[in-house]
């Protein structure tokens, strides 16, 4: 099945018929089953698979660190030579991380907070390698931070004091500290957006190929692994269902999930995963004034300065989906939650069909809230655990008086539960613990669709949802446009979909809109340097379309630093809404 | 404690292969698993407190009660079984034995082991509603309200209750049982406070509260509809913990011989014990009875509160 390119020695990690058991009180649930793969010196490998396919579990077996009660039921784990499994807990704790390296998912948590970094790096050398002095100490952590590319003054520095990316990266020179075999990272970007994610992968490449070690990269986006890895594991419940080369896997998937999860990823000018439909009526709007009108909203937090000035006008005659884009920081959340009016304006106003957010009495309110509704990032925090999921949509329902009687709100929640993809009958009773990530976020739409609002505001609705739904959460929320004509603020990171779904697109950078328009010229065609700085951050699921592999030449705080002195572009406008640069 | 239960036959029964002594164990732990409140711990802790109340009960119906007043029986009598230094034997009519003032014993526990726990479970009522009521308000209302509350629980738990309580107590001379636990309740509402405090300011920023506001739900509703059932396993466990520090602060009183002075109680008895020098006389049922009771009590409390842990936080709950 591989090809046989560079096959030196002996593999640096040989899984056989590997099996992972979970004994629950449902009965034992079998992890992973039967897994064999090799892992070659200098090669690297992803693991790639939605959550609970037992990607981690399968790493977290070959630093016998499974969470309890798991534990391995067959096969063997073999690391350069040595049975994992044979091992005892003091030999396994010298072979971790002079052997095998972890790279966590969370940078965030797993720095000590109140240690500076340098003494962290130490630690490590310490316990494998005893007491040495300073002088040598330092000049291996020095050497470390150097090769992922942080200056050398890091290592006096808090954790608190850097950024997510500058943590990855500390956590990466700290895995590579000891020269490993075989260094594991567990979706080591999944916290970090575009930009970052790009410096930390091509810092994680660099190392990697410089000490020869091998990798295996778990993660679920298609993307970040044709751009990082040689040969790709694809994973479904805890089975292998397809092992190759990433040219094979991309050009010619075997499997019908490794073909889902190619698919699933939404290309820049690529084909559309939405099939528009009939254009549907606008609700019946009753006020001749504009949907959703800013008037010089600023926002400051303390000092900073979250939104800069920013008025723009949604007629809402015409349902449109409106997006804004931005890193984590930029402020699109700020300008959600002020939407929302959760979160007042510092300055400026915020008019719903003419009247103020801020100054609303209890029944303009409530009417507020009845047409203006929202589906949030997290899927899991929003039902409330106490209650079956209907409650989330029962309440809504019944507060805002659309409610005609018990059998009414019934058959709505079952009518809007089929409209998104669910079955009713297997869904509305449960407990939210009960129900996917997906299952969730596709009620919160339903949701939505029952109390058919004016506008709604997505904020990253699917950036916590397995990669294989995203692309038909997304086309529910996009019917909601189409076939019940709500207007919709898309909030992402995520140009790409941005691109399929929107009509406007508004480029938000440090709390500026940077660059604006239809969205086949911004992010088809970038003109501001801070947008084409995020189009090349983006990993195609594409070998042609390559991040390239050296370090040097790809410097984002250099890029950002001339983003932030250039002027904003305006690329032109779409008929019923308005936006006023400034 | 791991092996009170007794179904070994069943879990044969079901799996057709035999199964080894450690699987029929690893079975058993899962059946308890899967219904939190079969918690031993928690059965034990809830089983001693019944006990005591039970003792109560039970004792007012077949005892005779007008053995509490002195001079009833014979003095410093030993419980049934033993001799006193004087040589005399413990006799039926009063098996536990009697005090110096010629009370016997068991009629005292009956009433005074009721009346301990009753103090404590009445103060610490009061004191959670406080704390319920006032982390409610700072949490949710924040701003000053937050500011006052938060800075006077603060200050208050700086505060040594004993040292107020018996400045408080001399002051009022004798008082009843209730006016005790109100009095107890003014020190046991602000750990309750800042935990449900922190608790509604964490929950105030979760999804589902938002959820709720997009739903355009009331305050009233979001606070006891939305929040407060979650709460109840942090309510439950902080009970718990209050009426433990309440019944320690009321026995520390009465032993001191603050508190009701006409109103048997295990601290007042003690009181009376140390008093007429029960230890130097070496009569050791009249402090030793009391004593034994308020550490079964305790032992079923702590029992509880390690018990509740489990039922609510399922990562303490182990399978193997």
């Amino acid at each position: 099945m591989l090809d046989n390119d560079i096959r030196t020695d002996k593999p640096v990690l040989t899984l056989k018929d590997l099996s992972i058991e979970f004994p629950t009180p449902k009965g034992v649930v079998q992890a992973v089953s039967a897994l064999s793969l090799d892992i070659h010196k200098g090669r690297r490998v992803g693991f790639i698979g939605e959550s609970g396919s037992g990607k981690t579990t399968t790493a977290l077996s070959v630093m016998q660190m499974l969470a309890e009660p798991g534990r391995v039921s067959g096969g063997t784990i073999d690391l350069g030579g040595t049975d994992i499994l044979g091992l005892s807990e003091e030999e396994m704790r010298r072979a971790r991380l002079s052997r095998v390296a972890y790279i966590p998912q969370g940078a965030m948590n797993s720095l000590n907070p109140v240690m500076r970094v340098e003494p962290q790096m130490w630690d490590g050398i310490i316990a494998h390698e005893g007491h040495m002095d300073r002088a040598e100490l330092k000049r291996r952590s020095d050497a470390a931070l150097q090769s992922v590319g942080l200056p050398l003054h890091t290592g006096a520095l808090y954790p608190h004091e850097l950024s997510g990316g500058m943590k990855q990266r500390v956590c990466i020179a700290m895995g590579i500290i000891l020269n490993p075999e075989l260094i594991i990272a567990d979706e080591p970007t999944s916290a970090l957006d575009v930009v970052t994610q790009r410096q930390v992968m091509q810092t994680l490449k660099a190392i990697q190929s410089e000490i020869g070690s091998g990798l295996m990269l778990i993660g679920h986006d298609m993307g970040l692994m044709a751009q990082t890895v040689d040969e790709l594991a694809v994973l479904k419940d805890g089975e292998l269902v397809e092992h190759g080369t990433v040219q094979q896997i991309l050009e010619a998937p075997k499997h019908p999930y490794t073909r889902d999860l190619i698919s699933s990823v939404p290309l820049v000018g690529g084909e559309s995963f939405l099939n528009p439909d009939a254009r549907a009526e606008a609700p019946r709007r009753d006020s001749s004034e504009p949907l959703l009108r800013f008037e010089n909203v600023r926002k400051n937090y303390g000092a900073v300065t979250a939104l800069q000035p920013l008025s723009f006008t949604l007629q809402g005659d015409t349902p449109q989906i409106i997006s804004i884009v931005g890193q984590s920081g930029s402020g699109k959340s700020t300008m959600g939650s002020i939407m929302l009016g959760f979160n007042p304006p510092s300055e400026g106003r915020v008019l719903f069909e003419g009247q103020d957010v801020a100054g609303m009495n209890a029944a303009q309110s409530l009417e507020f809230r009845k047409n203006v509704q929202a589906v949030f990032q997290d899927p899991y925090a929003c039902f409330n655990p106490f209650y079956r999921v209907n409650h989330a949509l029962k309440f809504p329902f019944r507060q805002f008086g659309l409610s005609k009687g018990e059998e009414h709100t019934q058959s709505a929640m079952e009518e809007a539960c089929e409209a998104v993809g669910l079955d009713p009958d297997l869904v509305l009773t449960r407990y939210p613990h009960q129900l996917s990530g997906g299952q969730r976020q596709r009620l919160i739409v339903a949701r939505a669709l029952m109390l058919s609002p004016k506008l709604l505001i997505a904020d990253e609705p699917v950036s916590m949802v397995d990669a294989s739904l995203r692309a038909s959460i997304l086309s529910n929320i996009y019917d909601l446009k189409d076939k019940y004509g709500i207007s919709i603020l898309y909030i992402t990171h995520d140009l790409a979909t941005a691109y399929h779904v929107s009509d406007f697109v508004m480029v938000l950078f440090k709390g500026h809109v940077v660059e604006a328009g239809p969205p086949r010229e911004v992010i088809g065609a970038p003109q501001h340097p801070y947008t084409q700085l995020l189009i090349d951050s983006i990993p195609w699921p594409d070998l042609q379309r390559s991040w390239g592999d050296g370090k040097t030449d790809w410097d984002p705080t250099a890029l950002e630093a001339e983003a932030a002195k250039a002027s904003a572009v305006y690329r032109g406008d779409v008929p019923g809404f308005d936006l006023a640069l400034g | 404690m791991s092996n009170y239960s007794t179904d070994d036959n069943t879990a044969e029964a079901v799996s057709p292969a035999p199964l080894t002594r450690a699987e029929k164990r690893q079975a058993r732990r899962i059946r308890r698993f899967d219904n939190p409140w079969l918690n031993p711990k928690l059965m034990w802790g809830g089983g001693l407190l019944l006990a005591i109340i039970a003792l109560g009960i039970i004792g007012r119906l077949i005892w005779d009660l007008d053995l509490v007043f002195t001079g009833s029986s014979t003095l410093k009598l030993p419980p049934v079984g033993f001799e006193n230094l004087r040589g005399q034997p413990g006799v039926w009519a009063n098996p536990l034995g009697t005090d110096g003032g010629g009370r016997d014993m068991l009629a005292l526990i009956i009433i005074g082991a009721p009346n301990t726990l009753f103090v404590g479970l009445l103060a610490s009522l009061i004191g959670m509603s406080i704390g319920i009521f006032l982390g409610f308000s700072a949490g949710f209302l924040g701003g000053r309200t937050d500011d006052v509350i938060r800075v006077g629980a603060d200050v208050m738990i700086t505060i040594p209750p004993l040292l107020i309580l018996v400045v408080f107590q001399s002051a009022f001379g004798d008082v009843t049982l209730t006016m005790m636990a109100l009095l107890i309740a003014g020190f046991v509402w602000q750990s309750p406070t800042r935990l449900i405090r922190a608790q509604v300011l964490s929950m105030k920023q979760s999804g589902y509260v938002q959820m709720a506001q997009l739903s355009g739900a009331s305050t009233t509703h979001i606070m006891f509809r939305e929040m407060l059932p979650n709460l109840v396993p942090y309510l439950f466990g902080s009970f718990i913990a209050s009426v433990t520090t309440s019944i320690v602060t009321a026995v520390g009183l009465e032993v001191l011989g603050l508190g009701p002075q006409r109103i048997p109680t295990l601290g007042r008895t003690i009181y009376e014990a140390i008093n007429a020098g029960a230890l130097i006389q070496n009569l050791w049922w009249w402090w030793g009875i009391p004593t034994l009771l308020l550490a079964v009590m305790f032992i079923g409390l702590l029992l509880i509160n390690l018990g509740l842990d489990e039922v609510s936080n399922p990562r303490l709950r182990k399978l193997s």
